[in-house]
């Protein structure tokens, strides 16, 4: 078959782009969301239970601790910057740089989450004693079970990166990573208010 | 006659470029190929056959219930085998294979319909089958075991709870959820992917086919509407399994908090088999009506409208629940606007065949059953729709009979529909047309006889989920009916089964586009290459194939030494970057099998919930793990040298 054709030449087009030009961006964007939706959604039923309750906490269980989340939550956030910085260099090709931040923001997220542990204690309450207790854990349980993921992936990034394995196509996943550093860090905030502050509030 | 080879009619620019790209992105050979593989041809196609097995097992339980309810005071199933057989129907039919069917015939047609060579995650795509091929495979092994669920689809608390549920079949049901929750958001994201960003060249959105878009939304409605109810499926295992109390009245939880979880999905989910279903009806009208589609935004906009209003209606599955009045006002009103973007769909369609020259092929015959059965199903919804008559007719089968005719109707019909119409692309021969025409009279007679008489039953007060009646009822000549219509369905579906087998071997051949459609998948050899096209298409309107110039326009470029894709533009399809898409990986399958041990483990023992984690974390390095450094991506120290 001897066909005209008019061609359309792509070899121009980069092999290796940031943000919303490279598809595992989008990924991580569809992850956000779905996760930062079940969050949501797990915040909705804290607070429905609430209108079950006369007082909250019910009956007489103690309020929660105020520091060690007051801690966290300042903590996650500052975890943003190591991981801008990360990113950062991810921009610019510069690996020992971002293996620096990484380490660093591993470090923060790991201590994150040892603190984590703390905090569920400090909720002054069992997962078994009450729907209050239940719906705390398991909001807590849900962010902490992402954060711990994420140390993980921070850390084999880290790694990666200090050891020389990493190939070009991973210096937009760094940045991936930072983005969804971001998330996590910003979700905690509402979900501190509703878990720490809601039972003083509310 | 034409042969599969001759099929490749397209011959390369460049004569050496189509053994580098079959080099490039064969499959290993074997028994190791199907494990590793991540063609999202090969995956998808095992994918819906998987569902496909779970319909049928979903209708030899029908069959089971039909029988059991065909004469009064029958003694065929006990009580409690009727309760595991009316849920395992119900969940197998929802969760196994209602969406699954959807999720897995879209990642087959969907690359090839934008012009692409993979979905835009395979490894990921891989280990969504994985998943929900444990969870299928642990609800079956539970019934077996005398451990199947018995407390409906959408097990209810306080009767699915720990209290009137004792033993472990609901914990069955809340993980095999679970399962299939993670496989179809998987797949909702991986479609989104695609679809936004790895469209042809030219294919901006308004010239996107219309099943693309229905996918399209779909996947959002996925996004949204599963972590509602895999969430809630933790939460019923947790209250079982260690005690939370998010579902006990006793201690501060609320069953209506699972009824308003579970509905936030359950209607939508209507929505996810219903939306596709309409996608291949309007990617099918226009081929057998010989025109194009009538009304292309028009249909557009009534998908996108349904996928918005499909998440403002799960409250009116608890009309009988004593909601506030201006809530039930509210759900009734948002109930009914449904009626209109579905109306307008039905409209274009119609229009569409009046000013064609329809050609009554299978195809085409399955759509039109599904038009009638839909438009029915439709009325009695809005009956429904409204408070006081549901209040009439609630848990009775007037509202089996509703279900039915939308979910046979206006979910199996297109579907097969779509079976009939692709089946020559995936395998390159076609089915038997008059095997079809027995396959589709005998299935419309059939549904028909079937669930008509349901509508009178549950006027007359027959409630569902009851395992026999008494002859004073008057009910008997009713449901006898009802089931001589099952056998004529299990007729129907023998028939598809012996098509199939026959025409596996002995179908003409199909060529590259026995029907002459006009989207990009039938402009390729039937079956695709693994690489999907030899040079990717370069769209220039809504109807390529049927529009394609004497010069057909092409891309090159793209790498054939490795597996590249072309990521494009989100409105405009303009060339963005190219991407490298991964090879054949076992991961996949090693990184699926922790998670059946979280899952199913922790209905056991809570350590299963450490143990399978702890299990993913080298599942995950060995996803994870660096490749072998391709040509023109030299590690950095290199780049920096
Ligand atoms: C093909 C022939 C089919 C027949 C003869 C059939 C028959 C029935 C019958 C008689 C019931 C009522 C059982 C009871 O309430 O005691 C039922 C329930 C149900 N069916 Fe089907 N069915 C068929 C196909 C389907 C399909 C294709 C779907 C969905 C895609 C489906 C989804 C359901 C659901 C969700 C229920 C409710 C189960 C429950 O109450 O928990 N069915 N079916
Ligand atoms: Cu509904």
């Amino acid at each position: 078959m001897s066909e005209v054709r008019r061609v359309h030449d792509v070899s121009g087009v980069p092999t290796h782009a940031f943000s919303h030009h490279n598809l595992v961006w989008w990924g991580t964007v569809g992850f956000i969301v779905v996760e930062g939706f079940t969050l949501f959604l797990m915040m909705a039923s804290y607070l429905y239970l609430r209108l079950n309750e006369l007082d909250w906490p019910p009956g007489d269980t103690r309020l929660p601790e105020l520091l060690i989340p007051t801690i966290n939550t300042l903590l996650l956030l500052v975890t943003i910057v190591p991981m801008a910085k990360a990113s950062h260099a991810a921009h610019h090709s510069d690996r020992l740089a971002v293996a620096r931040w990484l380490w660093l923001a591993t470090a923060l997220s790991a201590v994150s989450s040892v603190l984590r542990v703390f905090e569920l204690r400090g909720l002054n309450v069992r997962w078994d004693s009450n729907a209050y207790g239940s719906a705390a854990w398991g909001l807590l349980i849900l962010h902490t079970t992402l954060l711990v993921v994420d140390l993980f992936e921070t850390g084999a990034f880290a790694v990666l990166f200090q050891l020389g394995h990493a190939q070009r196509k991973h210096f937009p996943d760094v940045s991936d990573a930072a983005d969804y550093q971001y998330y996590l860090s910003v979700i905690y905030v509402p979900i501190y208010l509703i878990l720490f502050w809601g039972p003083r509030l509310l | 006659m034409v042969t599969i080879e001759d099929a490749l009619t397209e011959q390369p620019l460049d004569p050496g470029e189509r053994e580098k790209l079959e080099r490039t992105w064969q499959p290993c050979p074997g028994f190791r190929g199907w494990l590793t593989s991540v063609d999202h041809k090969s995956v998808g196609k095992r994918y819906v056959a998987t569902a496909f097995l779970f319909f049928l097992l979903g209708g030899l339980e029908a069959s089971a219930i039909r029988l059991q309810l065909a004469r009064p005071e029958n003694r065929l199933l006990d009580p409690d085998q009727y309760n595991q057989i009316f849920t395992m129907h119900g969940t197998t039919m929802m969760f196994l294979f209602g969406v699954p069917v959807v999720l897995a015939s879209a990642t087959y047609l969907i690359p090839l319909m934008v012009g692409t060579r993979n979905i835009s995650y395979p490894r990921l795509n891989a280990f969504g089958y994985w998943v929900y091929l444990i969870g299928g495979l642990f609800l079956y092994s539970g019934f077996i075991l005398n451990t199947g669920p018995d407390s409906g689809w959408f097990s209810y608390v306080p009767l699915a709870g720990p209290e009137y549920s004792p033993g472990k079949r609901m914990d069955v049901w809340a993980q095999t959820v679970t399962f299939t929750e993670i496989a179809a958001i998987i797949a909702g994201i991986e479609l989104i992917v695609t679809i936004l960003k790895q469209r042809a060249p030219g294919m901006s959105l308004h010239r996107m086919p219309l099943y693309v878009w229905a996918i399209l939304v779909t996947s959002f409605v996925v996004l949204f509407a599963m972590p509602s109810v895999a969430l809630a499926s933790q939460m019923l295992a947790f209250d079982r399994l260690v005690g939370t109390h998010f579902f006990n009245p006793a201690e501060g939880g609320d069953p209506f908090l699972w009824q308003h979880l579970f509905w936030f999905f359950g209607h939508p989910e209507v929505y996810i088999m219903f939306l596709p279903a309409a996608g291949f009806a309007s990617e099918i009208i226009p081929v057998f009506a010989r025109r194009k589609m009538f009304g292309h935004t028009a249909v557009v906009l009534a998908l996108v409208a349904t996928g918005f209003i499909s998440f403002g209606l799960w409250v009116h599955h608890m009309f009988a629940t004593g909601l506030p009045q201006l809530s039930q006002s509210f759900f009734t009103a948002a109930s009914l606007m449904i009626a209109i973007p579905s109306g307008v769909q039905v409209f274009c369609w119609i229009a569409t065949l009046w000013a064609g020259r329809p050609r009554f092929d299978t195809p085409l015959l399955f759509v039109l059953g599904f038009i009638a059965l839909f438009v029915l199903g439709g009325i009695t919804g809005v009956m429904v729709g409204s408070v006081p008559f549901d209040q009439q007719v609630h848990d009775t089968y007037f509202v089996v009979a509703h279900l039915h005719y939308v979910q046979v109707g206006a979910f199996v019909f297109p579907l097969f529909a779509a079976f009939y119409f692709w089946f020559p692309k995936v395998t390159g021969r076609m089915l038997s047309e008059r095997a079809g025409k027995w396959n589709f009279w005998l299935f419309f007679l059939g549904v028909n006889i079937t669930f008509f008489p349901m509508h009178f039953l549950g006027m007359m007060g027959m409630t569902r989920r009851i395992y026999t009646y008494l002859p004073e009822t008057g009910w008997g000549d009713l449901n006898l009916l009802a089931t001589a219509g099952a056998m004529l369905i299990a007729a129907s579906v023998v028939v598809f089964l012996g098509n199939i087998a026959w025409s596996l071997r002995r179908g003409g051949l199909a060529g590259e586009n026995p029907w002459d459609a006009h989207t990009l998948e039938w402009a390729t050899s039937s079956p695709p290459p693994p690489y999907n096209f030899t040079h990717l298409p370069v769209v220039e309107g809504l109807y390529p194939v049927w529009e394609r110039s004497a010069e057909r326009p092409v891309v090159t470029g793209l790498s054939a030494e490795r597996r590249e894709i072309l990521v494009t533009t989100v409105l405009d399809a303009e060339p963005d970057s190219r991407h490298e898409n991964p090879g054949p990986s076992i991961w996949p399958l090693l990184s699926a099998l922790p998670v059946g041990v979280t899952f199913i483990g922790g209905i056991f023992t809570p350590w299963a919930f450490v143990i399978g984690p702890a299990l993913m974390l080298p599942a995950l390095i060995g996803w994870g793990w660096p490749q072998a450094i391709p040509p023109d991506d030299r590690s950095i120290e290199e780049v920096a040298a």
